[in-house]
């Protein structure tokens, strides 16, 4: 499997108070990934390295199978890039907008771009600063799809907007990838938005990559156990405890990551007494997740994680 | 991508431009407007030096509102878009320095227009020849080189911009205070003189700027 996007041991220190820390990213090529992680924690700074707006301190990039930044002309010839904020030129019209962009892209599909702005109702001849939120956001989306990219690099794309336009910005997106196998790398804090498109999941906080896998096994991996009594040797699970708590009855409750049917027996190995094995949605599973990571839990990096499954 | 960069360029400053051009093309003849024959070549040179100032600030004022211009939308969205384009840094500005050089033959062409018209106007005495073109020419290069030097500094950072301004800004309050309290020092004509008399670079808004000259 090739990687659309790889990162070795990224580094980049944009403050004081905030380092993105040894990142090792790997995205699948063809695969819907979302990047996911609180405000603040470093998700926008990972796109402008990955898209060579910045340049790291360590490690490297390479997009598309090319260095960045050294190579990065021809990576972003090849990429369509939605902003968290507008980034256009606010004094253009909407069909000068379209031109400008054009220009730049030798395989930019003209007729699609007419046809897209006209179903999403774009008036060619309103400026951009008029435009409302959702309409620079279907803009924006129209303009990155219609390069034809085979990346497709999103920042917060639906932050703000109304559930309608969200959905609208979305479907947009998904046509095309099913038409043109194209990667897509999402960043958001809306986690259920994710949950519903994407196959692979990175998730970031404070700088640091907690975790990387396809994102059947992240919703599946992550359980609530709720035990009668707890199973002994508890520092010799097969199983990742990310969370525990003890109720006033005596019994238990862990947030386990990794947990497979069969280490029921496990439990009963170690006398432990298993009431209830509970799923948890992708937000719960994130919550949990990120509460792990920062309260000094072993967070798992990059897809040796998935060793513990096994 | 020129014609593109051109566009955008020329959609923000096209007002600045039309008024440039019109008062271009309007001072070389509101300079000889008045001037009959009878007139001396002296009093004819003595009236159309009065305007001679206009020029060099029409181009000063040209090629600054217009490198400004050139970067404002640019510095609203943080270069994100310019950035993102597939085109090398380099290349995107020398493109926006370019377009702007272009434009500015629009306020050149208003002063050599006028400047043909107005010596078509007049009778002009004995002894005395017309320069429009010269006159046109000079002007081209004089908000060249302010667009040039403006363009330089609005394309770095705020930062940057704000240290030069900071510059000019202390020397003048300095100045300011000096001439308070009596000390008998003037700091800013070393460095108007650095700048504007030879072989200073701004050497060209100084000196003669004439319609009509020996």
């Amino acid at each position: 499997m090739t990687n659309a996007i790889e990162t070795k041991d990224l580094t980049y220190r944009p403050g004081k108070s905030f380092l993105l820390d040894h990142l090792n990213l790997r995205v699948p090529t063809g695969a819907i990934y979302g990047f996911l992680g609180p405000n603040g924690a470093g998700k926008t700074t990972t796109i402008r390295l990955v898209l060579g707006l910045l340049k790291p301190e360590a490690g490297s990039i390479a997009v598309l199978g090319k260095p960045v930044p050294s190579r990065v002309r021809e990576v972003l010839a090849r990429t369509g890039y939605v902003p968290e904020r507008p980034h256009l030129h606010l004094s253009l019209t909407v069909e000068e907008s379209r031109r400008f962009h054009r220009a730049f892209y030798p395989g930019w599909d003209d007729p699609w771009a007419t046809e897209q702005l006209r179903r999403f109702g774009l008036e060619p001849n309103r400026l951009l600063r008029q435009l409302s939120k959702g309409e620079m956001g279907k803009l924006m989306i129209t303009l990155a799809l219609a390069q034809r990219p085979e990346l497709l690099v999103l920042d917060e794309p639906t932050d703000g907007l109304d559930p309608v336009v969200r959905r609208e910005l979305l479907s947009a997106m998904l046509e095309y990838v099913s038409e043109r196998g194209a990667t897509v790398f999402i960043s958001s804090h809306l986690v259920h938005e994710l949950e519903r498109v994407c196959d692979w999941v990175g998730v970031l906080d404070r700088g640091r990559l907690v975790s990387e896998m396809p994102m059947q096994d992240f919703k599946n991996g992550i359980k609530r156990l709720v035990f009668t009594s707890p199973p002994h040797l508890v520092d010799q699970t097969p199983f990742q405890i990310l969370a525990r708590e003890t109720l006033d009855s005596g019994s238990e409750v862990w947030v386990v990551r990794g947990w497979q049917p069969d280490m029921v027996t496990w439990v009963l190995h170690q006398e432990g007494s298993l009431r209830e094995v509970q799923d948890l949605d992708l937000e719960e599973a994130f919550v949990e997740l990120l509460s792990s990571a920062r309260g000094g839990g072993a967070p798992n990096v990059g897809r040796p994680t998935m060793a513990a499954m096994a | 991508m020129f014609k593109a960069i051109l566009f955008t360029q020329w959609k923000w400053g096209r007002l600045l431009l039309l008024l440039a051009t019109l008062a271009g093309f309007a001072i070389p003849l509101l300079s000889v407007q008045g001037l009959t024959t009878t007139y001396g070549n002296f009093y004819v040179v003595t009236s159309l030096q009065a305007f001679g100032i206009a020029y060099p600030l029409l181009a000063g004022a040209a090629g600054l509102l217009l490198s400004l211009s050139a970067w404002t939308s640019d510095h609203r969205g943080r270069h994100v878009y310019a950035l993102s384009l597939p085109v090398a840094r380099w290349r995107y500005v020398l493109m926006r320095y370019q377009s702007g050089l272009v434009l500015l033959l629009l306020p050149m062409l208003g002063i050599w227009l006028g400047a043909i018209l107005a010596t078509r106007f007049i009778h002009i005495p004995p002894g005395l020849h017309p320069y429009a073109s010269s006159l046109a020419l000079r002007f081209a290069l004089s908000a060249a080189l302010a667009y040039t030097a403006f363009f330089a500094i609005s394309s770095g950072t705020p930062r940057t911009a704000g240290i030069v301004l900071g510059i000019a800004a202390v020397l003048v309050a300095i100045q300011v205070l000096a001439s308070a309290a009596g000390f008998d020092f003037n700091l800013l004509k070393p460095v108007f003189d650095r700048l504007f008399i030879w072989p200073g670079p701004f050497e060209i808004f100084t000196g003669r700027w004439m319609l009509l000259d020996v």
